[in-house]
């Protein structure tokens, strides 16, 4: 049963959208990314029992977020976070609606900057687009960064990146969270 | 206002709901009736009037008990078994009235749990159980399983289970929760929608599916949660997705085959929206060529929304069905300048051509998300001495229609909850007069609009007696605070654009059950609720109208005066409709979901004390909680010489 989706406005949108970064000022899509991760990379991580941080999650932490906590690249990742219809469904404060809250350290996909890419570029079964068609793996890494600037995710190094939440970590950390649909 | 508080059913203790209205309350039995000249003059400025509305207009009620207080009568084709519910409204007329009367105001306080059902899922449960003979049959929400439950069993065992598999990727278009509306029974088949836009058909014997035609792409967005209804060897369905910029339609498909008959698009050309010689609105800025394109901006009508979910009714005098179409796409409405017809629509169409009659957009150009896909319930009234053929409509808008339903003329529009987007109605023109304060702008925060998204009603039906002609409904005291962002296109994610806040409207309480006179236009009594009223109601012969609360209770009341006979604390909220029915027993019942979800789970409602964690159980309920076979199937241990011993055939039996 699992289908992929290609919306078919994507690609078009996804040009009109690059046009309409530059011409607000180069700025705006911030700074390009040097060392980007290869495609195969990404498609290597392992599906399965990935909710929080295990084990399993080795070759992820391997893969930063090439624009690390830029604040360009945020702020690009946001403007893509609305325009890309985003908020529609995670929300405009990225606290869930239809979609899952982006902002919580629990992770159906992992919480990894490289499991949050891929969950964007491939899509996930519960209805979630798959954005490679639409956008360049640069704009993808900006709205991983500006979701990994909510606080929710996880670092490469392994600590939880909001280390002023111990208390919406601590469990995942030490134990396979379960990965029941909510 | 004053407590009234029946005795706690089922040693629960029963919060305690207000309730206002003169019928019950001596004091004010004499009151002049301050609302009528509100609601008759077609209403001016509800925020200021609207409790008096409610406190001040029962005439006093002469102790007769087949006092019709509207003069309504109901046509209950197509007059299925007393004892038995067909289809999500019982009727065609959608009535949701049932001519039962064993369980009555007299003995309702005696209701108590007869036996209870776990279908296995969580999703909001906002569909009707159907019975058949002997047979229940439910729907679940995603992954949407029938059930069909042998009433003639202690218990009430599972017959057998349908489990169609649809497709997960539903569960990311659905605006408003991965629901069902529910079921309707055909000829030996049960028919319903898939969340993932596949019509299907199941024999009610075996339970092995019939037919099952794919009627919507998911990856446009669209999604089917609408209750088919079946006329003859016709079913009618439409889609969901006016927050995803999808083409709202209804079609008629073969009951005995799901091959399609007809399809009306909501939007575009004419001969998409299937509109030709004999369409005739009332009101002269609904006619012209092309509608459906020309009241949007170049092209937009592509993906403007007016989806078909609600309810759909039927005149068999006429052959007309009613129904309602969604708000229109994207929800920000500074991008899409015009009527955008036919969105936020009710629509006659011919039953076999699905050729549209008339048309009335509820809401011209919506800019809060006030769908018109609420129930239309059909019913004969005297106005002004004169008969009329009408349906009622509780819009989403806060206005309450008594419609000419053979032409399409608002002989009543006034409004029954709270609100401020519009000060006024303009009977000549048949439009509300929109407040321009509470026009949102793109990037501009404007509070306290009322009433917000869901509207002053939202899909949760009504409920008709012809008994006291009356219409009851729960409803909401609900506003909102709203940010519109301009949004683009891209097929399978929300064209949306709407960022909200709701809160309670003045008074505090988020819910509201009330008695409708749909003669008058006024509010008879009403219940407020502290959380959100959004189950569908059930009117019955005995005189007693039953609804839910988003926090969990049931409850019976007066069709009357509005004194609450009996409250039940279910699991889990109440958004599902309830029914009744004659057991195998020839013993009457009450059956009802318990599963919140939907867009009850509204932000002011789950971060309040009290907001209740998802479920998925059926109640039934009789008096004293009797049906069949409740005492065990083996012989207790016993004293007496000779009898078996209580442990011999388990294992065998």
């Amino acid at each position: 049963m699992s289908r992929r989706i290609l919306p078919s406005g994507i690609v078009a949108l996804s040009v009109m959208l690059c046009a309409c970064s530059h011409s607000e000022g180069g700025s705006a899509s911030g700074p390009p990314a040097t060392g980007l991760p290869s495609g195969g990379e990404i498609s290597a991580l392992p599906m399965g029992h990935i909710a929080g941080l295990t084990d399993s999650a080795a070759l992820a932490r391997s893969i930063p977020n090439p624009y690390g906590d830029n604040p360009q690249a945020i702020a690009s990742g946001k403007a893509l976070y609305i325009k890309m219809n985003c908020a529609g469904c995670h929300g405009y404060d990225a606290k869930g609606n239809m979609g899952p809250d982006l902002t919580d350290t629990y992770w159906r996909y992992g919480g990894l900057p490289a499991q949050i890419f891929q969950s964007i570029r491939d899509g996930r079964a519960q209805g979630m687009p798959a954005w490679g068609a639409a956008l360049p793996p640069q704009e993808i890494w900006k709205l991983v960064a500006y979701i990994q600037s909510l606080g929710g995710t996880y670092s490469v190094d392994g600590t939880p990146r909001n280390a002023q939440r111990p208390e919406l970590v601590a469990p995942e950390l030490s134990s396979h969270a379960d990965d029941a649909p909510r | 206002m004053r407590n009234l508080v029946r005795s706690p059913a089922a040693g629960a203790l029963a919060p305690s709901p207000r309730i206002e209205g003169r019928v019950h309350d001596p004091v004010h039995r004499h009151t002049p009736r301050r609302g009528a000249a509100i609601a008759g003059a077609l209403f001016l400025g509800l925020p200021a009037c609207g409790y008096s509305l409610q406190a001040a207009d029962a005439p006093a009620a002469p102790p007769v008990s087949t006092n019709n207080l509207s003069g309504a009568t109901l046509n209950s084709s197509p007059n299925d078994p007393a004892g038995e519910w067909h289809s999500q409204a019982r009727d065609f007329a959608n009535s949701r009235y049932s001519p039962l009367d064993q369980i009555n105001t007299g003995n309702v306080g005696k209701l108590r749990i007869a036996w209870t059902f776990s279908d296995g899922t969580l999703h909001g449960h906002e569909a009707a159980p159907l019975v058949v003979s002997d047979t229940m049959y439910v729907v679940t929400p995603f992954p949407d399983m029938a059930y069909a439950l042998d009433l003639s069993k202690p218990g009430a065992s599972i017959r057998w289970t349908f489990k169609p598999n649809p497709s997960p990727m539903a569960l990311g278009k659905a605006c408003c929760d991965a629901v069902t509306r529910g079921i309707a029974y055909a000829d030996g088949k049960l028919i319903y929608n898939l969340l993932d836009d596949h019509t299907v058909a199941v024999d009610a014997k075996t339970g092995k599916e019939v037919w099952r035609v794919m009627m919507d792409n998911l990856e446009t967005g669209a999604t089917m949660t609408m209750a088919p209804l079946v006329v003859g060897n016709k079913v009618f369905v439409g889609n969901s997705g006016g927050e995803m910029g999808v083409q709202g339609w209804i079609a008629a498909l073969d009951v005995d085959t799901g091959k399609q008959l007809w399809r009306a698009y909501s939007t575009g050309s004419d001969k998409r929206v299937l509109i030709g010689a004999e369409f005739k609105p009332f009101y002269s800025w609904m006619k012209g060529n092309d509608l459906g394109i020309s009241t949007w901006p170049d092209g937009m009508w592509k993906h403007g929304g007016a989806s078909v979910w609600g309810w759909i009714s039927y005149d068999p005098g006429t052959n007309l069905i009613y129904y309602g179409t969604s708000n229109p796409s994207p929800r920000v409405p500074a991008q899409r300048p015009g009527y955008n017809l036919w969105a936020s629509t009710i629509f006659a169409r011919d039953a076999d051509t699905g050729m549209a009659r008339w048309a009335y957009q509820t809401t011209p150009h919506d800019e809060w998300d006030y769908d018109a896909v609420n129930e239309d319930i059909l019913m004969d009234l005297r106005i002004n001495g004169e008969m009329r053929k009408v349906l009622v409509h509780f819009d989403r808008n806060a206005y309450a229609y008594t419609i000419d339903r053979t032409t399409g003329e608002v002989l009543i529009a006034a409004p029954f909850a709270y609100l401020n987007w519009s000060t006024g109605f303009d009977a000549k023109i048949g439009r509300p007069i929109v407040n321009q304060d509470k026009e949102p702008r793109p990037g501009v925060k404007l509070d306290n609009i009322c009433p917000p998204d869901i509207g002053g009603k939202d899909w949760q039906p009504a409920a008709m007696s012809p008994r006291t002609g009356l219409v009851y409904a729960g409803i909401f005291n609900i506003c909102m605070d709203l940010t519109d962002h301009e949004v683009g296109y891209i097929a399978s994610t929300p064209y949306d654009g709407m960022e909200m806040q709701r809160h309670a409207a003045p008074g505090g309480n988020l819910g509201e059950f009330m008695a409708w006179n749909p003669a008058t236009g006024k509010k008879m009594w009403a219940i407020k609720e502290r959380f959100m009223t959004m189950s569908g109601a059930l009117a019955t012969a005995g005189d007693v109208v039953f609804y839910g609360t988003a926090d969990g209770w049931f409850r019976a009341v007066d069709a009357r005066n509005g004194s609450v006979l009996w409250s039940q604390k279910l699991a889990s909220g109440v958004i599902g409709q309830p029914i009744t029915y004659l057991g195998p027993d020839h013993r009457q019942y009450i059956a009802i979901y318990s599963g919140v979800g939907g867009a009850a789970t509204v932000r002011a409602d789950t971060s309040m004390s009290g907001f209740p964690a998802q479920g998925g159980t059926l109640y039934v309920f009789s008096i004293n909680g009797d049906s069949i076979g409740a005492e065990p199937a083996l012989p207790s241990v016993s004293n007496d010489a000779g009898a078996p011993a209580p442990t011999a055939n388990r294992g065998q039996q």
